[in-house]
């Protein structure tokens, strides 16, 4: 390992100028340990000279470091320091013949600022620089290493230079020495963690306002990486603060970059260097221009990482977490007078009328539907969470996002709505007589169920409360962050279960009697409501599968009519049986082919027939601002009720249209409904992690306003007249 | 035997709504926000602005059509301005003036930020910089700053007298604080005047601004 690490370093070494040879430093101290002339000060920095090992070895290469303790809130840069700041620089004055490479610069962290990104250090950062020893430096001697430190040492509010002359007594000693024992290893893992070159291929090609590159083969052919991030060496060329678009193909990846200045002006002048960073890990890549590598894409789109990279935020108060708990729950509760949720309130009343009058049945089920509830966030919350560690750039709401999700629901939506109108049961002979042939799911499993079915299909809204919470649960540390899901999902099932456990609300529902058929008949209609707006959200999603989605409905329903058949009339349904069984065979097999159709090229989609939109891009609004136009951003997704019920209202009335025209504002709709990580990137800005968001931004404001999530024609008016003014 | 499948298929369901869904498209990339439009480059239109100046008049940029302006973006307390008004940026403000060119300096600082100045310090501000600049404008908003895209101080811009960007960036080629790296550095802004007088287009039209990140208001949290 460290004679790779030698060996590496004298590949990458590179002889700089600024080095001022002085007097070599005669010493009498043979195998001295290094004097290190010990960490330099400022308020803001501390700095020290340190080598990788305890001697140097003449002939060879020694590694020394300038390790930095950087004041919290304060950073030093990598070597493109992205829109602000500057890279550390180091001039050495060193004994005759002691050569200095180049940093070995470890991988940046992404510092946004407002609307900037820088690339650089925080807390402890070691810089390793290699030194190249001459061969006629003789054992016993003391190499007296001197080094003047330039920082730019930044916080949010201001920049200040730091100069510090930092030096290092170096022993010359025979043999392979030993690593210092005070930060020998920690300099050691830095130069092997430094990112270097690895083999892969890359290219770069500008058209169209996008730089594309790929890059294939090296490492990346090994495993496809979960998220991927470029840091270009030079500034300019890509826009740092713009969010990175990546797609995975089997032997690498391609990334889409927003421009920078110095490219649109200039061009691409290849080749485009710089360090590739993975969750696998970083490496420096250097593209020649060129058309896309094959097997560069392919296999689906992967994040940027930033989500991965910030660092688990410890800071979480108490308090903060309190506060989002409660929010969580005041939003679970409000979520139940959501649109979206309306769905499942057949589900929910017809399970409660049938149990109305055996209190033991309906506590059972009442706790059974609020585990059901608990264990689906659990699930749900925790894939999301675990996503996003991965770099995966998702929202609330993610598995609406996938035509194969939305497809399965829609065929369960119908199954249940089948079984509502009577056409089969489900756990028949389970039930006591007195039931009715027409049971509901049987007990706590079906509570259970709808409990989860309600998380699925509901929970991709957020209500007023729940968005905060939410947001601010993406940031905590994950125990938190699941406690604040769990505190939605009771809020969701507190209702249904509080009636559950309470006899004497209960016992103000009727008895029981054929007015619960008739009540279960009529409640089965919001579920084929519920099928068929899921159809719809999946033909907006996909290409053209709709038939086959409508194919495996039809064949779903006639294997259920066929099996409910069978129930009522047992004994002569051999034929029924063999029939069903087939005819499932085939809705199986249309739907595994629905639920495989390529997803839909994602066309901007006009969500609201009465306003003119376009779609959102954060350059968009930047370009409207600075025509002095106001801008209305609606953040909507087709599975989203709450978003579409919105826009069929507020969003479309004359009213709202006059107003828009009256500010002279742009419509600017971001379409959700697929995955769109520039999107779910914004959401998560204005600390939300779901829809509906709308904003307004008004000329000269920096910050939109942030509008409610129940739209109502008068806010969105009034909205717009204080934008334009 | 139909409660465990009803219980297997709920959890299949999810375990489905955990799998991304792979797209079979090859070419379908998540669109990244980019209109190279969007924001103002060279040769693009230089976006209208109203600002206040450090005398308390509303200057516009269309007051000074049919002329060449340079805008400027500072902050008093930046090393990376610092070491240009050690009397390199006044000089250049001065030759410019001279040649009938608009310099307007602009501070998009917010208040309570670092550079941040109204009245009376406003007023005193070219004095005590012995600064040479046309007008001193006053952005405190950020608006302007953030339409022209402005990010660091120094950063800098030269509008035509068609009205048309032809310099958009750094002031120079070294992006350092040091005052000794003014000598032999390549002042962008000083070449790109040069040409535009001499009716030459414009050799370097955009360079990587460096400096201090601007002082822009706030992210309001609502």
């Amino acid at each position: 390992m460290r004679l790779l690490v030698a060996l590496l370093v004298w590949l990458t070494f590179a002889a700089s100028a600024s080095a001022t040879p002085s007097a070599l430093d005669q010493a009498l101290k043979a195998g001295a340990a290094p004097v290190a002339a010990g960490p330099q000060r400022t308020e803001r920095i501390e700095a020290e000279l340190v080598p990788m090992s305890a001697w140097a070895t003449p002939g060879s290469t020694a590694i020394v470091a300038v390790r930095q303790k950087i004041k919290p809130g304060w950073h030093t840069y990598w070597r493109n320091q992205g829109d602000s700041g500057g890279p550390t620089t180091l001039s050495w004055s060193l004994p005759d013949d002691v050569v200095p490479g180049d940093i070995l610069w470890p991988l940046p962290e992404r510092q946004r600022l407002q609307s900037l990104m820088n690339y650089g250090y925080s807390d402890v950062v070691f810089l390793p620089v290699p030194l190249r020893v001459p061969a006629s430096v003789q054992p016993g001697q003391i190499l007296t290493l001197r080094v003047t430190a330039h920082f730019y040492v930044c916080s949010d509010e201001m920049c200040v230079p730091e100069d510090l002359d930092l030096a290092l007594s170096l022993p010359v000693r025979d043999g392979a020495a030993p690593l210092d024992p005070r930060h020998g290893q920690a300099i050691q893992a830095v130069v092997a963690s430094a990112p270097r070159p690895a083999g892969i291929e890359a290219r770069a090609a500008f058209a169209d306002g996008r730089l594309t590159l790929t890059a294939v083969g090296g490492p990346l052919a090994d495993a496809p990486p979960k998220w991927a991030y470029f840091f270009p060496f030079e500034g300019g060329i890509i826009d740092h603060a713009a969010a990175q678009a990546g797609q995975r193909g089997p032997q690498g990846l391609t990334l889409t970059l927003a421009p920078g200045r110095g490219l649109t002006a200039n061009g691409l002048k290849p080749p485009l260097a710089g360090v590739l960073s993975t969750d696998l890990g970083a490496w420096e890549i250097s593209a020649e221009q060129g058309a896309a590598l094959a097997g560069a894409s392919g296999e689906g789109p992967i994040g940027d990482g930033e989500a991965a990279q910030k660092l688990a935020p410890g800071a979480t108060t108490i308090a903060a977490f309190l506060q989002a708990a409660l929010f969580a729950l005041l939003g679970g509760l409000i979520l139940n007078l959501m649109p979206c949720v309306f769905p499942i309130l057949a589900m929910k009343a017809a399970a409660l009328s049938r149990s109305a009058h055996e209190p033991a049945e309906a506590r059972r089920d009442g706790l059974a539907f609020l585990a059901g509830v608990l264990a689906t966030f659990l699930v749900l919350a925790g894939a999301l969470l675990a996503l996003r560690a991965g770099g995966q750039a998702l929202g609330w709401g993610f598995q609406l996002q996938s035509p194969a999700v939305v497809a399965a629901l829609a065929l369960l939506m119908l199954a249940v709505a089948l079984n509502l109108s009577g056409v089969f049961q489900v756990g028949a002979g389970l039930q006591g007589a007195g039931h009715g042939p027409l049971a509901r799911l049987p007990g706590a499993a079906g509570a259970f169920f709808t409990g989860v079915l309600a998380v699925v299909v509901a929970a991709p809204c957020t209500a007023p409360f729940m968005a905060f919470a939410l947001g601010a649960a993406l940031l905590m540390p994950w125990p938190m962050a699941l406690a604040v899901f769990l505190m939605l999902g009771l809020g969701l099932a507190l209702p249904y279960v509080l009636i559950s456990l309470s006899p004497r609300l209960l016992s103000r529902l009727p008895r029981p009697g054929p007015w619960m058929e008739t009540l279960r008949n009529l409640l089965a209609f919001p579920m084929y409501g519920a099928a068929l707006w899921l159809a719809w959200v999946y033909g907006r999603q996909t290409a053209d599968a709709l038939a086959l989605l409508f194919g495996a409905g039809l064949m779903l329903a006639l294997t259920l009519w066929l099996y409910g058949r069978s129930q009522t009339a047992p004994g002569k349904g051999r034929l029924a049986v063999v029939a069903a069984a087939l005819f499932l065979v085939v809705a199986l097999g249309l739907g595994v082919l629905a639920a495989r159709a390529a997803p839909a090229s994602s066309e901007p989609s006009a969500s609201s027939a009465h306003l003119a939109s376009q779609p959102w891009s954060a350059q968009a609004v930047q370009a409207a601002l600075a025509e002095g136009r106001p801008v209305l951003v609606n953040f909507t997704a087709d599975w989203c009720v709450t978003c579409k019920i919105n826009e069929g209202a507020a969003l479309s009335s004359s009213r709202t249209a006059e107003a828009m025209q009256a500010a002279n504002a742009v419509y600017l709709v971001g379409d959700w409904t697929r995955r769109d990580d520039a999107i779910t990137a914004e959401l998560q800005r204005h600390g939300r992690s779901g829809v509906p968001l709308y904003l307004i931004y008004a000329p000269g404001q920096a910050e939109p306003r942030i509008l409610p999530q129940l739209l109502t024609e008068g806010a969105v008016v009034q909205a717009l007249k204080d934008a334009a003014r | 035997m139909i409660r465990m499948l009803t219980v297997a298929s709920a959890s299949l369901l999810l375990l489905a709504a955990c799998q991304q869904q792979p797209a079979t498209a090859p070419d379908k990339a998540v669109p990244v926000a980019t209109e190279t439009t969007a924001v103002a480059g060279p040769g693009d239109m230089a976006p209208a602005f109203t600002l206040v100046d450090a005398e308390g008049v509303q200057r516009s940029l269309a007051d000074f059509k049919g002329k060449t302006v340079v805008l400027e973006w500072t902050n008093e307390g930046c090393p990376f301005v610092k070491k240009h008004y050690s009397g390199a940026m006044q000089a250049l403000q001065r030759e410019a003036t001279a040649d009938g060119v608009i310099w307007l300096t602009i501070i998009s600082s917010a208040p309570g930020t670092q550079g941040f100045v109204e009245g009376e310090e406003a007023k005193a501000w070219k004095a005590k910089h012995r600064a040479a600049f046309t007008h001193l404008l006053l952005d405190p908003t950020g608006e302007t700053g953030k339409r022209y895209d402005a990010k660091t101080t120094p950063d800098m811009r030269i509008i035509d007298p068609e009205g048309r960007l032809i310099y958009v960036g750094g002031i120079d080629d070294r992006p350092t604080n040091k005052v000794e790296d003014l000598e032999g550095a390549n002042n962008f802004v000083r070449t790109a005047l040069a040409d535009a007088k001499a009716g030459r287009p414009v050799q370097t039209a955009f360079a990587q601004p460096y400096g201090c990140a601007i002082k822009y208001a706030e992210t309001v949290a609502s």
